[in-house]
C-alpha cells in the first residue's frame, strides 16, 4: 500500500520543525500509540533481535525530558536521529476489530535538511509490516509544509481484518501526529527570535 | 408457479415418487432439535484450535510454544515434530496427478508455509477460549518469502517457487480431444471467434464451519469421530490413512450438517487432528472452525483462466473448438485441484455437436488456500466459459443467440453421445428447454420491448445459457443400500450418501416406500454412521439420488423377491404365479389369495414359516454400480437492468427450465435448483475470494466476502420437462449442482447484452457495481 500527503504547520520555520521532527522524545510523546522510542545499538533491522519487555520496563516511568519548544535546542540535536541510526519502539494500533502492539525497529536511512528517510519493520503476535517512508520540508508564506510519503507491505491479521479500514487509519494516525506536533511547536513565539536563531544555527552545523 | 407440497398421507400408496412430499426433515430442523457438531458435548472434552499461518509465503523457523503450554488451561500445543514422534508420517492424502507431480500436503506446516492461514501449530486446552488465547502466545520464526498469489504471478518468468518439485509452479498438465483434427476444423473455418474468459476464485461459505468432535475409548482401541461432513466413509479411510489405525477401529458419525457445498468432501487439519490429539490425550476433543478459519483454510473454488476460441462456418455452424485452461490449485493441490480442471476441459463442448475438439489444462500453484470442489466443481466453470463464447458467436456473426444454439445444439435423436472433448451424455432434448424457456420469457416481443426502453435510457439485457452437465455417479463408482424390513413391518434404509441440506431421508423414503408398497412413514432412513450403514461414496457431483436412490431400489426389489419366495410357501403356489402389487403378493388369477408384505417378513423371522434353503431374515444390501453418468440440462434466461449511471444491476426475471430426468420429488428439485441458482449469480454478481499481492486474502470476513442476500435474488420462474436417464433404475439425473451451473452466464450474458449499446462485448465477473458502471465508461477493471 502507497499513501503520501502534504501536511502544513503554520508558524515555524523549516529549521524548527526540521528539529522538532528529528527528536524520539517529542515523536515518541506525539505518535498515537506508541509506547517508547528509543535509539538502540548494535542490531539489525530484525525486532526479534531487540529484547522490547526489557525496553519498556526501562521505560516505564522514566522522566521524559522537555521538548520543543521548552528544550534547548542543543539537547534535542544531541539527541535527533542519525542517519543509520536503529531505534526501538512499541507502537499499538486499532485497526478494525484487532489492536496488535507492533515491536517496531526503525532504520534512518537518510537525513539530510530538509529531507528525511526512515523505513521500519514490525511485528505483533498475529501481524507483522515492513516500511519506506520520508518527508521533504518547504518553506510556505506561513510556516512550512511536510510532504510525506509512505509504502508499506502488511502481512496476518492486520492485513486480512483491515484492509477496508487501513486507509482511514492511517490517514487518522498521521493526522493526529503533525497536529499534536503542530501544537506544541507553534508555541514558539515569533518574538523569541534568539530562540530562532539558535535553531537555525544548532540545524547549520547538521 | 412454484411446486405445491402434499402430506405423505393423502398421496395413494406405490405413487410417492412423483409427488412432492413435504419435507420430513422440517420439523426437526425447524423447531430447534436439529444437533449440528458443535452440539456435540462428552464429560471431560478439551477444545483444539489452530494457529494458521501469518504470511502466504515463507520459511518456517523454531516455533516457540513455551509461553502457550504455561497459559491458563492449555492442555497441550504440537507442532509438526510431535506429528511425526508420535510415529505418522503428519501429512493428509494429497493428489498424485498423471502427467504432473505429487507434493506432500502436511497436517501442521513443516519448514514451509505456502499460503496465508495455512495450520502451523495446535493447542489443546480445556476451553475454548483458553485455546484461542494460547494461539496468540505461539511464537513462530518465519522468514517471509516473495509471494505468487495471482496465476499471473505464479508464472511469471523468475517467479518465486513454492514446491521444489513443480518447476514454473506448474503441477500438471493436461490434454483432451483431437488436436489435429482441431487444426484441421480451424483451417476449413470461414470464421473464428476466441475469447478470453475468467472464472473468478469464490470461497464456500456454509452456515456451519467445518467441526468436528473426536473420542478415543482406549481399552477397545476404538476412534470415533463425530464430523460435519458430506461423506463419511471417505472421512473414515483418511483417518485410518492418516493416523495409521485399522479402518474397522473407526467409527465416523455425522450429525446435522449446515451445509457443504463440495468443501466439507474432504477432513482437514482440524479434523484429523482432534482424532489425533483424541488418541494422544485420551480426551475428547472439540474442533469448531471460526468464519475466518473457513475462509483461510477451507478450499476455495473456481479460479481459472482459459483462452477458447470457436471456428465456425459461414452459416454459423460450429465446427471445432479449441483452448488452454490455466487452473489455480492453491498452495496444495487436492484431488479435486486436479481433477477438477481436466473436468472443465472435457465440459466445453456443453450441448453443441461440435465435430472437433482440443483441449489443454495447465495445474498452477499459488500462495493461495487449495482449490477443491464447490457446487458443480468444474462444469459451471465449463458452462461458463462455452455458454459466454456461444454469445459472442452470436454477436460476431449476427445471429440471434438463441438461434446459434438451436442450430448448434446435439440433436435428441443422437443420444447417447460421446463428445468430441470426450464426455459422454446420456440423454437430452436441448431444443425442448430452450423453445419453452423462450415461450416463458415472451422471447418473442422481448427485442421490441429492449429497444423501446433503450429510448428511455433504461439498459435491459437478455443472457442465455443452455447448460449440461455429467454428473450422478459414474460405471466406475460405487454405493450401497441396505433395506431391512422387521418382524414388525417397519423398514429401515441405509445408504453412504449423506444429506446436508437436500432432503434425501423424503427421497429415499419414497422410492422404497413405492417398491415395497409400504406406507411412507413405514420407512425411516439412515446416513451419516459408518456403523450401521454400507460402504458408500457421500453427496458429491449430484449423485445421492441416481446413486443412493438406485442401491436402495435394487435392495428393496431383491426384497421383494424373496419375499415372493416366502409369499409362494405361504400361498402354496408356484413362485412364478405370485405377483406383486402395492405391497401384496397374490397368487396370479386368484385375487382373495394375497399375503401382505409385513406378514411375509413377520414369517421371514419365523424360520419354522420359511419354506426350504431360504435364510431368515428380511434384509438386503444391494451395492450399485450404473451403466454411466446422467446428463441433466435445461435453458436458463435472465433478463437483467443495468444502470450505467450507478452501475446497479437489477433482475427484471429469471426464467429456468430444467431437465433432470424422472423426478422422485419435484418440490426438493424445485428447491435445489433455486439454490443453486443464488449460488451461480452469487458468483455472478457478488462473490470473489481476492488476495492482496502480498498474499493476505483480502476478503476474509462476511464483512469483506460478498454473499448474495435474499432480497438481491430474483424470483425464479421454473418449469422442468423430463427425460429420463437409461442409466439407472430411477431414471433420475443429478439436480444439486444443475442451477448453479446454468446461472452464471445467463446472468453475465445478460448484463453484456444490456452494456451493449455502450460497446460492451466483455464482462468478467463479479459483476459489482464498479465493474458495470466502468463497462459502461469504455473501461475494465
Amino acid at each position: 500500500m502507497e499513501f503520501s500527503d502534504t501536511f502544513e504547520i503554520e508558524g515555524v520555520t523549516t529549521e524548527e520543525a526540521w528539529l522538532a521532527l528529528s527528536d524520539p522524545v517529542l515523536i515518541e510523546e506525539c505518535l498515537p500509540g506508541c509506547q517508547f522510542l528509543v535509539r538502540v545499538e548494535d542490531v539489525g533491522e530484525d525486532p526479534d533481535e531487540v529484547d522490547f519487555d526489557a525496553l519498556a520496563e526501562e521505560a516505564d516511568g522514566e522522566e521524559k525530558p522537555p521538548t520543543l519548544p521548552e528544550a534547548d535546542p542543543d539537547d534535542v540535536a544531541a539527541r535527533a536521529f542519525e542517519e543509520s541510526g536503529r531505534y526501538a519502539t512499541l507502537v499499538g494500533i486499532q485497526v478494525g476489530s484487532v489492536n496488535p502492539s507492533f515491536e517496531t525497529i526503525v532504520t534512518i536511512t537518510k537525513r539530510e535538511f530538509p529531507e528525511m528517510h526512515a523505513s521500519a519493520e514490525g511485528g505483533s503476535s498475529s501481524s507483522s509490516f515492513e516500511l519506506d517512508s520520508g518527508m521533504i520540508l518547504s518553506e510556505t508564506d506561513d510556516g512550512v509544509e511536510v510532504d510525506w510519503w509512505a509504502e508499506t507491505d502488511v502481512f496476518g491479521k492486520v492485513a486480512r481484518m483491515g484492509q477496508r479500514v487501513m486507509n482511514p487509519v492511517a490517514n487518522q494516525v498521521v493526522n493526529r501526529f503533525f497536529s499534536d506536533v503542530e501544537d506544541r511547536i507553534s508555541e514558539v513565539d515569533d518574538e523569541s527570535s534568539s530562540f530562532r536563531e539558535r535553531v537555525r544555527d544548532v540545524v547549520s552545523r547538521g | 408457479m412454484p411446486v405445491e407440497t402434499v402430506e405423505a398421507e393423502d398421496v395413494r400408496a406405490g405413487e410417492f415418487a412423483g409427488s412432492a412430499v413435504k419435507r420430513r426433515e422440517d420439523p426437526h430442523l425447524l423447531t430447534g432439535e436439529a444437533r449440528y457438531t458443535d452440539d456435540v458435548q462428552y464429560p471431560r472434552m478439551a477444545h483444539l484450535a489452530l494457529l494458521g499461518s501469518q504470511y502466504g509465503h515463507a520459511e518456517i523457523g523454531a516455533i516457540d510454544t513455551s509461553a502457550a503450554e504455561e497459559s491458563e488451561g492449555v492442555l497441550a500445543v504440537y507442532t509438526h515434530e510431535d506429528l511425526t514422534e508420535s510415529g505418522i508420517d503428519g501429512t493428509m492424502p494429497a493428489a498424485d496427478p498423471e502427467n504432473g507431480v505429487a507434493v506432500e500436503r502436511p497436517l501442521l506446516a513443516r519448514e514451509r508455509v505456502r499460503y496465508q492461514g495455512q495450520p502451523v501449530a495446535a493447542v489443546v486446552a480445556e476451553g475454548r477460549y483458553d485455546a484461542f488465547r494460547a494461539l496468540d502466545l505461539i511464537e513462530v520464526e518465519y522468514d517471509r518469502l516473495e509471494a505468487a498469489p495471482e496465476l499471473e504471478d505464479a508464472l511469471a518468468e523468475g517467479a518465486p517457487r513454492l514446491h521444489d518439485a513443480a518447476e514454473g509452479n506448474v503441477c500438471f498438465e493436461s490434454e483432451t480431444g483431437d488436436e489435429e483434427a482441431t487444426e484441421e476444423a480451424f483451417s476449413d473455418a470461414d470464421h473464428t471467434v476466441a475469447l478470453t474468459v475468467a472464472n473468478n476464485r469464490v470461497i464456500p461459505t456454509a452456515m456451519e464451519p467445518r467441526a468436528a468432535v473426536a473420542r478415543y475409548r482406549k481399552s477397545e482401541d476404538a476412534l470415533i469421530v463425530e464430523l460435519s461432513s458430506q461423506n463419511p466413509h471417505s472421512v473414515q479411510d483418511r483417518l485410518s490413512d492418516v493416523l495409521d489405525v485399522p479402518e474397522h477401529r473407526v467409527t465416523v458419525r455425522v450429525p446435522d450438517v449446515g451445509g457443504g457445498f463440495g468443501a466439507k468432501l474432504q477432513p482437514y487439519s482440524g479434523h484429523l487432528l482432534s482424532a489425533w490429539c483424541a488418541m494422544a490425550l485420551e480426551r475428547p476433543i472439540k474442533w469448531q472452525a471460526r468464519r475466518t478459519d473457513d475462509f483461510q483454510s477451507m478450499v476455495h473454488a473456481r479460479h481459472q483462466e482459459t483462452e477458447i476460441e470457436a471456428a465456425l462456418s459461414a452459416e454459423g455452424d460450429l465446427l471445432g473448438l479449441r483452448g488452454h485452461i490455466d487452473a489455480d490449485l492453491g498452495g496444495y493441490a487436492t484431488g479435486g485441484g486436479v481433477g477438477i480442471p481436466q473436468g472443465t476441459a472435457a465440459m466445453l463442448c456443453g450441448q453443441y455437436d461440435v465435430p472437433a475438439g482440443h483441449v489443454s489444462v495447465r495445474g498452477v500453484f499459488t500462495n493461495t488456500a487449495p482449490i477443491s470442489a464447490y457446487r458443480g466443481a468444474g462444469r459451471p466453470e465449463a458452462a461458463y466459459v462455452i455458454e459466454r463464447l456461444g454469445s459472442a458467436c452470436a454477436r460476431e456473426l449476427e445471429i440471434d443467440p438463441a438461434e446459434f444454439r438451436r442450430r448448434n445444439f446435439i440433436p435428441s435423436k443422437e443420444f447417447p453421445v460421446e463428445t468430441a472433448l470426450g464426455r459422454s451424455y446420456d440423454s437430452g432434448d436441448y431444443e425442448k428447454t430452450l423453445d419453452r424457456a423462450l415461450e416463458i420469457v415472451g422471447y418473442d416481443g422481448f427485442r421490441q420491448r429492449q429497444e423501446a426502453a433503450r429510448e428511455e435510457e433504461k439498459y435491459l439485457g437478455i443472457g442465455f445459457s443452455s447448460y449440461v452437465e455429467v454428473c450422478g455417479g459414474s460405471s466406475g463408482d460405487m454405493e450401497g443400500g441396505l433395506v431391512r424390513m422387521n418382524p414388525e413391518g417397519g423398514v429401515v434404509v441405509g445408504t453412504g450418501t449423506q444429506d446436508t441440506g437436500q432432503g434425501h431421508a423424503t427421497s429415499f423414503a419414497q422410492v422404497v416406500a413405492d417398491e415395497l408398497g409400504v406406507d411412507y412413514d413405514a420407512v425411516e432412513v439412515i446416513e451419516g454412521d459408518t456403523d450401521r450403514v454400507p460402504e458408500g461414496g457421500g453427496t458429491a457431483g449430484s449423485r445421492s439420488l441416481p446413486m443412493g436412490g438406485g442401491a436402495l431400489r435394487e435392495a428393496a426389489g431383491r426384497l421383494v423377491e424373496k419375499g415372493r419366495t416366502i409369499a409362494a410357501h405361504q400361498l402354496e403356489a408356484s413362485e412364478a404365479d405370485i405377483e406383486f402389487d402395492d405391497g401384496e403378493f397374490r397368487v396370479r388369477g386368484v385375487p382373495d389369495r394375497t399375503v401382505t408384505i409385513e406378514a411375509v417378513a413377520e414369517a421371514a423371522y419365523s424360520p419354522g414359516d420359511l419354506p426350504e434353503g431360504v435364510d431368515a431374515g428380511m434384509e438386503e444390501t444391494a451395492f450399485f454400480t450404473p451403466e454411466g453418468s446422467t446428463a441433466p440440462f435445461g435453458t436458463h434466461v435472465a433478463i437483467v437492468e443495468v444502470d450505467p449511471d450507478t452501475g446497479e444491476l437489477g433482475f427484471e426475471r429469471y426464467v429456468a427450465v430444467d431437465d433432470v430426468g424422472t423426478q422422485i420429488n419435484p418440490k426438493l428439485v424445485e428447491g435445489q435448483i433455486k439454490g443453486g441458482i443464488a449460488q451461480g449469480i452469487g458468483q455472478a454478481v457478488y462473490e470473489e475470494g481476492r488476495y492482496d499481492e502480498n498474499a493476505n486474502l483480502a476478503t476474509g470476513s462476511l464483512q469483506d466476502y460478498a454473499m448474495p442476500k435474499s432480497w438481491q435474488l430474483p424470483e425464479v420462474d421454473w418449469e422442468s420437462t423430463e427425460t429420463p436417464s437409461p442409466n439407472n433404475p430411477l431414471g433420475a439425473k443429478g439436480v444439486g449442482e444443475a442451477g448453479t451451473i446454468a446461472a452464471m452466464p445467463a446472468v453475465v450474458n445478460a448484463a453484456i447484452d444490456a452494456l451493449s449499446p455502450f460497446g460492451v462485448d466483455d464482462l468478467d465477473a463479479p459483476l459489482s457495481e464498479e465493474t458495470l458502471w466502468r463497462a459502461a465508461r469504455g473501461e475494465t477493471r
